[in-house]
């Protein structure tokens, strides 16, 4: 039965372009309902997704986007309410089953196997045979091929998948998409990890799939591309439909309160931002592959925001001030004293901290505690003494409490499953590890990726508390917005160097974007 | 530790145990129970059926049951030290013969070397930590997956035990050696109480130190510990070296019950703790390793043993029954915990 399907699959031919926005819906969503031990995830919700057309679903963390999606996608069973294709009813009982009916979806974590191929990876799952059971590798490469063309890869079907960029692989996946011939694809946040030049590529390739008649849903916390990208926008909040809308009916204020349920305040900006002593003194650092020359200093009490495209440098530079990756020349200075970190471990105990980018494969503890993952990095404040190394658990976890009121944290349950929390509230988990001990530098690497519109200003609350009680901070972000909202000085990065420094009101959406561009558009 | 939690909750997120059973309809309570307390359940039941099944009540005293505490604690106490290695997400296959090694050199040394008893245990059991360390060296620094290097340890630790004895058992043996397994102190043999303070002392380790918080980060996730500040290496060697050691301690320990020093006394020792650790890890907690489900484990293998070699069952099904409650207990908790959480 699964030859069937896939031999039907393999042989029929592409969906003819034909430009047709139709106002029918393809696929519609009716009162759908699910609960998760006793809290709503979905409320009857009910929506509609229309071929020819990206639907965008935006809405803070937790407000339910991801529940439709796995709805959709047969991974979780709902409670109550229906889901149809073309006016009839479908059961998704696994997502085996989503496949068939022409449902694809792409997740933020890229599931590619590395070591295969192109080719191989899109085929993965739909490999037609030959009457002998061998893979029918000439009529997957034909097919193959012909999704190559129209997603316009430049890169080649033999390729090693592991040799791509973010952007490139999220393109195998959409071909992946598309050799099943997918009817809907649903993408997670498929530009949260790229650059803008990457990101217009995005936007690019999907409105080449809308022209295609293929409908995208589009789930994305950047609400620009939102309102830029999308027919239709569908608001969630606290598992709610809020708001449906369409493109131009709607301004990115308006977008903002609808998710939030009401008006966030802008952090002010001091223009009039004293400079402590400089805290750290990077001196003609250089690395083996990229890095050249880079100096700066941050100064006490200030938010040093370090902007540029993906791959400029601006990782490996935290990785080197940290003690993860090692220079091949040039000197660092914390405090006046020259650093000679050998591990992490080092840049610790001197007192920097470090946000890492990945949060689930970097940063957190999932099947741990909050309490564990908060106090991890400073055990030794817990213990009994030197001379007997025994953990006092209730001052550790009230230690942990504190830390995590402080950030904002919304439970006050240290045993909790950090794996239970929002995306959002990992993230102040992780940023509450290193408030405790007051570091003197603490290094952010996108502090709020990932992260809705209300978690994100409260992370950039406590980052300027954190600066105005001393520390000095830098801020990595690949979204200019956030580096105009936090910081007090901003460095460009591009190809392993610093190539301008934006102080108080030269801080704009404008000069980052436009410098971060400067030396690739030469 | 788990009823001081219950603190204020506005978020309305369930999060102590007792609403996180009420939300779940009954037969999922089930399969959450199984998965947690199906090999205490087996136990229960098994000693429920020896009981009534053994004649005389020849099961249930407590001279029996002593002997099976006895017989586990020898086992209990290496599958301890594998246990720390498994929680910071490595593997030890040499243990069995850092065992028989310890055996065999702390038997020789008094008989050979003439050291003095208490000195010889010393030197035997600082071998055995060494050789622990020796592994964790190969596997952090060297960066050889612990598979492949703890077997080569091992292996070469094998060679040393047949040199150092050349092939015959070392039998000459002072008294007072027997005395450490064969004495008893406040009526209970001595091993059970080594083994109470081994494992207690392993578990205020893992649970209650800093020590014990950087293995659970560092098997939790490798790369996350070591951007927390952890000296991922060095939480790996220690954890070697508590291997070692306790592996060193069941080979003196056996070699004091067996009266000799024999080169492959204690091999056998290494599937036994894998039994255990696993059958542990199906006990009480989703499937991660830790002491008290270890201990557990090594009991229900024994209490099985025992019970069916007292209803005189062949041999061959013993062993049936101990490789078939192995793959049986963790089967049922993985698929029960599968079930439980869609």
């Amino acid at each position: 039965m699964e030859v069937d399907s896939l031999e039907s699959v393999s042989h029929r031919p592409l969906a003819t372009p034909s430009r047709t926005s139709s106002q029918t819906p393809w696929l519609e969503v009716r009162d759908l309902a699910k609960q998760f031990g006793g809290v709503a995830a979905l409320k009857d919700v009910s929506l509609s997704i229309r071929r020819g057309a990206v639907h965008g679903l935006v809405g803070a963390n937790g407000a339910g986007k991801s529940t439709l999606i796995r709805c959709l996608a047969g991974v979780i069973a709902p409670d109550s309410g229906q889901i149809l294709i073309e006016n009839r009813e479908v059961k998704i009982l696994d997502p085996h089953a989503a496949t068939d009916l022409g449902l694809a979806f792409i997740h933020q974590e890229v599931s590619l196997v590395p070591s295969f191929n192109v080719l191989r990876n899109m085929a993965i799952g739909i490999e037609p045979e030959t009457h002998f059971g061998i893979i029918d590798w000439r009529s997957t490469r034909r097919r193959a091929e012909q999704v190559h063309e129209r997603l316009g890869m430049h890169f080649s079907l033999n390729a090693r998948t592991d040799e791509l960029s973010t952007a490139e692989q999220w393109l195998v996946l959409i071909g992946r998409a598309l050799m099943r011939d997918a009817v809907m694809i649903a993408m997670d946040e498929p530009t949260a990890s790229l650059s803008a030049v990457e990101a217009e590529r995005v936007h690019a390739v999907v409105r080449d799939l809308r022209n295609d008649n293929v409908a995208v849903v589009y789930v994305s916390h950047r609400l620009d591309e939102v309102l830029d990208l999308c027919d239709d926008i569908t608001v969630f909040r606290d598992g709610a439909c809020v708001l449906t809308t369409t493109r131009g009916n709607i301004t990115k204020p308006e977008l903002v309160r609808a998710i939030v349920g009401g008006d966030i305040e802008r952090l002010p900006k001091d223009d009039a931002h004293a400079h402590g002593p400089v805290v750290l003194d990077v001196r003609d650092v250089s690395d083996r592959k990229l890095l050249r020359n880079v100096s700066f200093q941050v100064h006490e009490g200030e938010v040093l925001g370090l902007a540029g495209l993906v791959g400029s440098g601006r990782t490996e530079l935290a990785n080197i001030i940290y003690g993860e990756a090692k220079a091949t020349s040039g000197e660092i200075y914390l405090d006046g004293k020259k650093t000679h970190f050998r591990s992490a471990a080092a840049g610790v105990a001197a007192g920097i901290g470090l946000v890492p980018e990945e949060r689930r494969s970097q940063a957190v503890f999932l099947d741990r505690s909050i309490g564990f993952n908060i106090t991890i990095a400073s055990l030794g404040a817990s213990i009994v003494s030197r001379m007997l190394p025994l953990l006092k658990r209730r001052h550790s976890n009230s230690r942990a409490l504190k830390s995590a009121q402080q950030v904002g944290v919304n439970t006050t349950d240290m045993n909790m499953l950090t794996g239970s929390l929002s995306g959002g509230n990992q993230q102040k988990v992780v940023i509450a590890r290193w408030i405790t001990e007051k570091p003197k530098l603490l290094i952010l690497d996108e502090p709020s990726r990932g992260v809705d519109v209300g978690a994100r200003n409260e992370i950039h609350r406590v980052i300027r508390e954190l600066a105005a009680q001393g520390t000095a901070v830098i801020a990595i972000s690949s979204d200019s917005d956030e580096l105009v909202d936090l910081c007090d000085r901003v460095l460009v990065m591009s190809e392993g160097k610093i190539t301008a420094e934006l102080i108080g009101s030269k801080i704009t959406l404008e000069n980052i974007v436009s410098m971060s561009f400067n030396r690739k558009v030469d | 530790m788990t009823t001081q939690h219950v603190l204020a909750n506005p978020g309305g997120v369930p999060t102590t145990k007792r609403s996180r059973y009420a939300s779940m309809s009954r037969s999922k309570v089930a399969l959450v129970l199984l998965s947690k307390y199906g090999t205490l359940l087996a136990m229960a039941l098994m000693l429920l059926i020896f009981g009534f099944a053994v004649p005389n009540g020849a099961f249930f005293n407590s001279d029996n049951l002593i002997n099976i505490i006895n017989q586990s604690s020898l086992t209990a106490i290496i599958a301890s030290g594998l246990t720390i290695v498994l929680v910071v997400g490595e593997f030890d296959l040499s243990i069995g013969y850092v065992a028989s090694l310890a055996g065999v050199l702390v038997t020789g040394l008094v008989a050979k070397q003439g050291l003095p008893l208490v000195l010889s245990i010393i030197v035997t059991l600082l071998i055995g930590t060494g050789i622990g360390t020796v592994n964790g060296l190969v596997v952090t620094k060297a960066r050889v997956n612990a598979v492949v290097a703890t077997l080569g340890v091992g292996t070469v630790v094998v060679g040393m035990s047949y040199g150092y004895t050349a092939g015959s058992p070392i039998v000459q043996v002072p008294d007072s050696f027997f005395q450490l397994t064969l004495g008893k102190t406040l009526g209970l043999p001595n091993p059970i109480w080594l083994m109470i303070i081994i494992l207690f002392l392993l578990w205020v380790i893992l649970n209650r130190t800093p020590l014990g918080q950087r293995i659970q980060a560092v098997g939790g996730n490798l790369h996350a510990a070591r951007l927390a500040g952890i000296r991922t290496d060095r939480v790996k060697i220690t954890t070697f070296a508590i291997a070692g050691l306790c592996a060193a301690i069941t080979g003196v320990l056996l070699s004091s019950l067996l009266g000799s020093g024999t080169a492959a006394a204690a091999d056998s020792y290494l599937m036994d703790s894998f039994a255990a650790v696993f059958l542990g890890s199906a006990t009480l907690r989703d499937g991660e390793f830790h002491i008290v489900g270890t201990l557990i484990g090594v009991l229900i293998v024994n209490v099985g043993f025992n019970g069916l070699s007292q209803l005189g069952t062949p041999v061959f099904w013993q062993y049936v029954f101990k490789g078939g409650i192995l793959v049986i207990a963790v089967a049922l908790s993985t698929v029960a915990r599968r079930y439980a959480k869609t």
